[in-house]
């Protein structure tokens, strides 16, 4: 799994293209952990490119999230897609990982 | 399912690399299964890569030989049907009907998804082995 992290004036935008799987999980805490670290604890995960998400990569979102809020901030997730959804769904953890439309409306209301 | 279904087989170590190569053979066996609606699809792709994932989590070495994982995939006319091999395991319990972890806990899910995800799972021993069997009737007949 490929992330790319771009910073925008509200927040800290990562894309992830591939699959967040064990493999790609692990990655996602990195590039997570060294974007709060480095002061941005608003943060985006941008799920457009991400083509299959498993329990492994939905742990990764939940302790990213934690971290974020722990930190003062949040994290909030961006175009998901079909597979991604049905397991928000099927976890119930839609509820806390409410999908939105695009990175931009993550933080626009806030 | 009958001996013209598609299928697809891998074995290789019990890591988190061979899992994520299964995709390709998932992908593979669906292009030879176009029978098979999107959602049956995305939903058996998804309880094989959790068991998978729990074998290489969870599964311990019944000796000092690292355990091997293989699978073998099938898609039938109403049926799709995975075995998984954790070979050279030691024998495991596994609560199938474990619930799904609460919302602030980052693990504690992945059985409560394949129970969700398949009409039918089962865990069993044979031999030296410890095998997941999971079957999902698909499609307009299965569904």
């Amino acid at each position: 799994m490929q992330f790319t992290v771009e910073q925008k004036p509200t927040f800290a935008h990562i894309t992830g293209t591939g699959r967040l799987n064990m493999v790609g999980a692990p990655k996602l805490r990195e590039v997570v952990t060294q974007v709060v670290g480095d002061g941005s604890t608003h943060v985006v995960v941008d799920l457009g490119g991400t083509e299959f998400m498993d329990s492994s990569g939905l742990g990764a979102l939940i302790g990213c999230l934690k971290l974020a809020r722990q930190a003062g901030g949040d994290l909030r997730i961006a175009n998901v897609r079909p597979q991604v959804r049905m397991v928000l769904e099927l976890t119930s953890m839609n509820r806390v990982l409410t999908p939105y439309d695009s990175a931009d409306a993550a933080f626009a209301d806030d | 399912m009958t001996e013209t279904s598609p299928r697809r087989s891998r074995r290789g170590p019990a890591t988190a690399r061979t899992v994520d190569a299964l995709h390709e053979d998932l992908d593979a066996l669906w292009e030879e299964a176009p029978h098979v609606p999107d959602t049956d699809r995305m939903a058996f792709t998804l309880a094989v890569m959790e068991a998978a994932g729990n074998v290489v989590v969870h599964a311990v070495p019944a000796a000092e030989a690292p355990i091997e994982l293989e699978v073998d995939l099938a898609a039938g006319p109403h049926r799709l049907e995975a075995r998984i091999y954790e070979i050279g395991a030691a024998p495991a319990e596994v609560d199938l009907d474990r619930a799904m972890a609460e919302e602030h806990l980052e693990s504690g899910r992945g059985l409560a998804m394949i129970q969700a995800l398949v009409s039918r799972v089962v865990f069993e021993r044979h031999g030296d082995t410890n095998v997941w069997k999971l079957c999902r009737e698909c499609g307009p007949d299965g569904a």
